[in-house]
């Protein structure tokens, strides 16, 4: 396991997630909730960032 | 018989056409001892031209039977004392060197390359008494008659021995990365779960494995972003034409918007026209990797199927060797008289008389050069027996390719007209072609290039039809697929032309890698995880390229075996101790990857009850019988399950039936034509057919 509870695998996806956010909030002024949702059912997105973003989804507080 | 010639080819294909080439009335005499096959040609004297089967000496650990690691002690042995079922080469071996012992000559007519080299060279050293040093060596690049002749009557003096040095070290190299490597994965797994699975990695099976991995996790990784591409409707000339607005992609929503928007309901104008003339030049020829890719790209062989294909051509001497890395033709195979042979076929009478008619003939030829053997072309004989459909077309793509590369470059015009919309730009492509040149010679294996505009001028109006905005997102990079794997270890320069198509294969049954678009398995992430936390050196690509330079330069003389078998063993040392120190820990990993990879392989799909288990074939521990059920049966969860034919073999078809959308279970029984179950009880197409009967 590495930092923030992700292992080495899924970290280089959540850091890819958290990076493209700045893309997509100024191509779409969207909430990083939406972004999240966006991705995850969106069928280009590779799978370990599915499921970094489902997992965000269900685990994030507003 | 009194003393003759013996000659040794690599396989009895070659044996056969080249003892009849030799033989004065073109009719060898066949025997058979003990199942081997042997050839007897009459021609100033007997000639006996005796077959091997490949390879019959192989590299092996210098104890036998030593199972552990590591291994850097070896030897060459004949074949069967290192693998199973290979008993044949015994009784292969004693023929040959039967015949060796009343032979006063030895010629060595084995393909002229690196394996070729070997095959000859030990046969030579081992089987015929330490002949290695006397004997001659013929040199070809085709089966056909005439070439065969001239190489018989003008033999090499001696071996290349360059060639032979740097293929054993070659051999040898594998050898060892291969046994060390290979047995320290193995034997985890089965130390630490008591059950036996091969896990392979090599000198060229790690990297190649890691290009695989790279994509893959950058795949896997991949998160799109939006842009938007915006489009112009035009109407020139009764046609509607689709204009690209100049600075696509728009990269906000709101900026992509506000330019449609702008553009609604305005008329057009040309603004600029613009034409130039451009030259297409005709392809190079063939090299392996070129043919390689080409017929993936048209026919959809894969590398090694190709390779195949153009093997048995070649041995029907239909085409040159096609282990060549070569993208030059000499003029001394005969552009003519190969022109003129094809021109018999009627598809080709035209366009070989059109080359005929040119005052000379002068191939487009590439860089890349093979000391050994020119491109490969069409030898210009015609198939004396009826071709299969894929050979057909292996044979019709060589002779067109080569057809081709003596055309001259195809003229083309691209037009590219700049409308404005409002004052925003798009533009319009065309392009047609003007001489077709090479063209003619290359189709239909060449695309067409024509997008023809109507005439246009500057500073007339256009009408807009409709402004449209598409919504789009950036795209993963592709997944390699078998010719792109090849084009990009050619590039890396990793592996040679004859075993890249084969390593591809054996990440296939090592389960590594699976389907056409390659896409890495749990079991592949796991074992180049492995090599590349415990020893990565020896998945290193830079690594890798410097010991394939290497070897090269041995053939070169500027390198000797030794130095390389050293610095070999220097890598692989410290690597092995790694593996063997962690081996527990290895173990459990690889154990836990196969567990996953042999479940993975009976998982049909997501079950459809509770939709959150998969439903994975299984057998009864009482009854033994077949059938498909829930993993969550275990959590007692779901208690799906359905019925399975008994008989025959059952597979995940990883497709899903047209009617009702089920996963499906590909079914193989002998004698029957393998079909695709849907086991859906209450599928529609069931429930008619049951109605029907």
């Amino acid at each position: 396991m590495a930092e923030r509870g992700f292992c080495l695998v899924h970290l280089k996806a959540h850091d890819n997630i958290v990076e493209k956010f700045k893309f997509w909030k100024n191509a779409l002024t969207i909430s990083w909730k939406e972004y999240l949702s966006e991705i995850e059912q969106n069928p280009l997105t590779g799978e370990w960032s599915k499921e970094i973003a489902s997992y965000l989804i269900s685990n994030e507080g507003t | 018989m009194s003393r003759y010639t013996l000659i040794i080819t690599e396989k009895p294909d070659a044996a056969s056409r080249i003892a009849s080439a030799l033989d004065a009335e073109g009719k060898a005499e066949k025997n058979v001892d003990n199942g081997v096959p042997y050839y007897i040609a009459k021609r100033n004297g007997d000639i006996v031209v005796v077959p091997a089967l490949g390879h019959l000496y192989t590299v092996a650990g210098k104890k036998r039977g030593e199972r552990g690691y590591p291994i850097f002690d070896f030897r060459w042995v004949p074949r069967y004392l290192a693998e199973r079922g290979a008993k044949r080469i015994r009784t292969w071996l004693n023929v040959i060197s039967k015949l060796a012992e009343n032979a006063d000559k030895l010629i060595d007519a084995c393909d002229y390359d690196i394996e070729g080299s070997i095959i000859g060279y030990c046969i030579l050293k081992y089987a015929c008494g330490g002949k290695e040093n006397t004997a001659q060596r013929m040199k070809y690049s085709t089966l056909t008659k005439e070439e065969l002749e001239k190489s018989y009557m003008e033999p090499l003096s001696k071996l290349d021995f360059a060639l032979i040095e740097a293929g054993l070290t070659r051999h040898e190299v594998d050898w060892l990365y291969g046994i060390n490597l290979s047995r320290a994965l193995t034997t985890a797994a089965k130390n630490y779960s008591g059950k036996y699975a091969t896990l392979s990695t090599g000198r060229v099976q790690g990297p190649m494995l890691k290009f695989l991995e790279t994509r893959e996790r950058t795949i896997k990784c991949f998160v799109p972003t939006p842009y938007w591409n915006i489009k112009a409707k035009v109407k020139i000339n009764r046609a509607i034409l689709e204009a690209e607005y100049k600075k696509n992609p728009v990269e906000t929503k709101v900026e992509a918007e506000a330019l449609v928007d702008s553009c609604k309901g305005k008329d057009g104008e040309t603004e600029n026209i613009e034409v130039k003339k451009f030259q297409q030049k005709p392809p190079l020829p063939f090299d392996l990797g070129s043919l390689q890719s080409e017929a993936y790209r048209l026919f959809r062989y894969t590398p090694m199927r190709t390779l195949n294909i153009a093997q048995s051509l070649y041995l029907d001497a239909l085409i040159s060797y096609p282990r060549t890395s070569s993208q030059e033709l000499p003029t001394t195979i005969g552009y003519q008289a190969i022109l003129k042979k094809l021109g018999r076929t009627r598809e080709y009478t035209a366009l070989t008389y059109e080359l005929l008619s040119k005052p000379g003939l002068k191939p487009t030829e590439g860089r890349r050069k093979d000391p050994a053997h020119p491109a490969c072309y069409p030898t210009g004989n015609l198939p004396d027996r009826s071709l299969n459909s894929a050979e057909r077309n292996i044979w019709d793509l060589v002779v067109r390719r080569f057809m081709s590369v003596f055309g001259e470059p195809a003229i083309l015009q691209s037009i590219k007209a700049t409308l404005s919309i409002n004052g925003n730009l798009f533009q319009l492509n065309g392009r047609r072609i003007l001489e077709e040149g090479w063209r003619r010679f290359y189709k239909p294996y060449v695309e067409s290039a024509n997008v023809i505009l109507p005439p246009m001028e500057e500073g007339k109006k256009v009408s807009v039809e409709q402004v449209v905005l598409e919504d789009k997102f950036t795209t993963p990079p592709s997944r390699y697929n078998p010719s792109s794997l090849l084009r990009r270890m050619e590039n890396e320069e990793i592996g040679t032309k004859s075993t890249r198509a084969g390593i591809i294969q054996t990440l296939n049954n090592r389960k590594y890698i699976r389907e056409e678009r390659i896409v890495v398995t749990e079991l592949g992430f796991e074992v180049l995880d492995v090599l590349k936390k415990y020893c990565s050196t020896v998945v290193s690509i830079e690594l890798t390229r410097k010991l394939e330079e290497r070897m090269n330069e041995i053939q070169q003389g500027k390198e000797t075996r030794e130095n390389v078998l050293r610095d070999a063993i220097d890598i692989l040392k410290p690597a092995t101790e790694q593996l063997k120190e962690n081996e527990q820990a290895i173990g459990s990993r690889l154990s836990q990857a196969l567990m996953k990879a042999r479940l993975e392989e009976r998982v049909i799909g997501a079950c459809p009850v509770c939709k959150n288990g998969k439903l994975v074939i299984l057998r009864s521990r009482k009854s033994g019988k077949r059938f498909i059920g829930c993993t969550n049966y275990f959590e007692g969860t779901c208690k799906t399950s359905f019925s399975l034919p008994q008989k025959g073999l059952a597979k995940p078809a990883g497709s899903v039936c047209k009617s009702c959308g089920w996963s499906t279970v590909r079914i193989w029984i002998k004698r029957r034509r393998p079909w695709n179950l849907c086991f859906n009880p209450e599928c529609k197409l069931k429930v008619e057919r049951r109605k029907n009967d």
